[in-house]
């Protein structure tokens, strides 16, 4: 007897990221191109504009990287696995919580993971809870801060996590769980 | 007992994957059910990450052992670490691995491969370059649309006025709130661009409540992911989650911002 995971099949076909991701700023460059050849005096404002936006983002991208490098150091994607969703109680609840944080990578890699999990029994309530904190990106903070301030982070990553698990009660009552 | 052998198809005729990382499928075998699941293999996309998705594709599936023909050093390290054994030089077709294995042929030939492999043990040194080699790859991936991004705000800067950015918004809180979320709703990407994004927009005079919502529903509702979590999650789970997200992200936008104007007063 035989299976073939045709979902998973179908969902990772056709996901070229390494050229599709070039597909946006080739756009970009050939507006420029053209903005160029129409209005040269007000692209190569617009140049400038963004090579300077690119130098005050410069220091917090050091620091982006700095933190992925701990991360990719210390937190491996076994754990992530073994940490998420044990249980419903406070602690399945909890490791929902930071594994979904500490998670790195598009969210649709990790929907076979997700999926599998939940065919082994995991409830709705985790998953929700793990899809929800992916909004906490502990790598991007450095940027958030220069962008918006400490506050305002700290305040959004708090109420973050909290709807994070609103989040999952509000799935499994919906999804009528127990 | 759970075999997980790296395959070039979906079937048991099909060849032993030459990687296990990259190879197109993983063959996950029951022995005791007598049964065999074909799983398309994460690592097969040759993106940076995947690799290590397709071991936690065998973790998560309660895998013992890895037949394959070759295992990186680093892939060898994770499995190990969680108690599969790995078995590697392998080739001929994956019924033909298979039953070698139950017949403890491979065994005791790959057993004694192992042993003498010189990369097993891989120094601190090896583990640092590891992750760095990594975060390069990760940061690299996500530079070519934030380059762009950053691109488009200096053309919206200079040929986009204020005036007209700001007529797109109501001045309604509520509503510019709810517009926010909608716009971050139908835009996907890393969120370190709906970062960048919402601290241009503040400086277009756009309510900090309608860019709250939008970098939070930027991460949280996924329109474009929407078939695809629908495939893996089922449609009343995927409606039901990106809906109340798109709600939830209201009041806590709002909630945001009248916290941190009383931190800051």
């Amino acid at each position: 007897m035989s299976s073939v995971n045709k979902e998973n099949v179908k969902e990772l076909k056709g996901k070229k990221a390494p050229a599709r991701m070039f597909i946006f700023p080739a756009c970009v460059l050939v507006i420029y191109g053209m903005l160029f050849t129409i209005d040269p005096n007000k692209a190569l404002m617009a140049l400038k504009t963004s090579i300077h936006l690119l130098f005050t983002i410069a220091q917090p991208l050091v620091f982006v990287f700095v933190i992925m490098l701990v991360f990719n150091l210390f937190v491996k994607p076994a754990q992530i696995v073994r940490l998420f969703g044990k249980g419903v109680r406070i602690k399945g609840i909890v490791l929902s919580v930071v594994a979904g944080i500490i998670s790195m990578g598009p969210i649709y890699a990790w929907y076979p993971l997700l999926k599998n999990l939940k065919e082994k029994g995991s409830g709705t309530c985790p998953i929700a809870i793990f899809l929800y904190s992916r909004a906490v990106k502990p790598f991007f903070l450095p940027v958030m801060i220069a962008c918006f301030g400490w506050a305002y982070v700290v305040i959004l990553t708090v109420l973050t996590v909290f709807a994070s698990i609103a989040m999952g009660c509000f799935m499994s009552i919906l999804m009528n769980e127990k | 007992m759970k075999i997980a052998i790296s395959s070039e198809g979906a079937d048991l005729k099909a060849r032993v994957g030459h990687r296990f990382g990259i190879s197109p499928y993983l063959i996950i075998a029951d022995l005791g059910a007598g049964n065999f699941e074909a799983v398309a293999s994460p690592g097969s996309l040759g993106q940076q990450g995947t690799g290590v998705q397709t071991i936690v594709l065998a973790i998560s599936k309660d895998v013992q052992t890895v037949l394959t023909g070759y295992c990186s050093p680093a892939a060898r390290r994770h499995l190990e670490a969680n108690g599969i054994e790995i078995f590697t030089g392998l080739s001929g077709t994956v019924g033909e691995v298979l039953e070698s294995y139950k017949k403890g042929e491979i065994q005791k030939v790959e057993v004694a491969k192992i042993e003498h492999e010189p990369e097993k043990r891989i120094g601190n040194m090896g583990i640092l370059i590891d992750a760095m080699r990594r975060s390069c790859n990760q940061f690299a991936s996500m530079l070519p649309i934030f380059l762009g991004v950053v691109m488009l705000i200096g053309l919206l800067n200079t040929f986009v006025s204020r005036q007209f950015l700001a007529s797109l918004f109501s001045g309604n809180p509520v509503l510019d709130t709810f517009l926010g979320a909608f716009f971050g709703s139908i835009l996907a990407g890393n969120a370190i661009n709906s970062y960048v994004i919402g601290g241009e927009l503040l400086r277009y005079g756009i309510s900090l409540f309608s860019v709250t919502a939008l970098i939070i529903t930027w991460v949280t509702v996924g329109l474009v992911q929407l078939p695809a979590e629908i495939a893996a999650f089922g449609r009343r789970f995927a409606l039901l989650r990106n809906g109340i997200c798109f709600l939830l992200s209201i009041p806590i936008a709002i909630i945001t911002v009248v916290v941190v104007n009383l931190v800051i007063r």
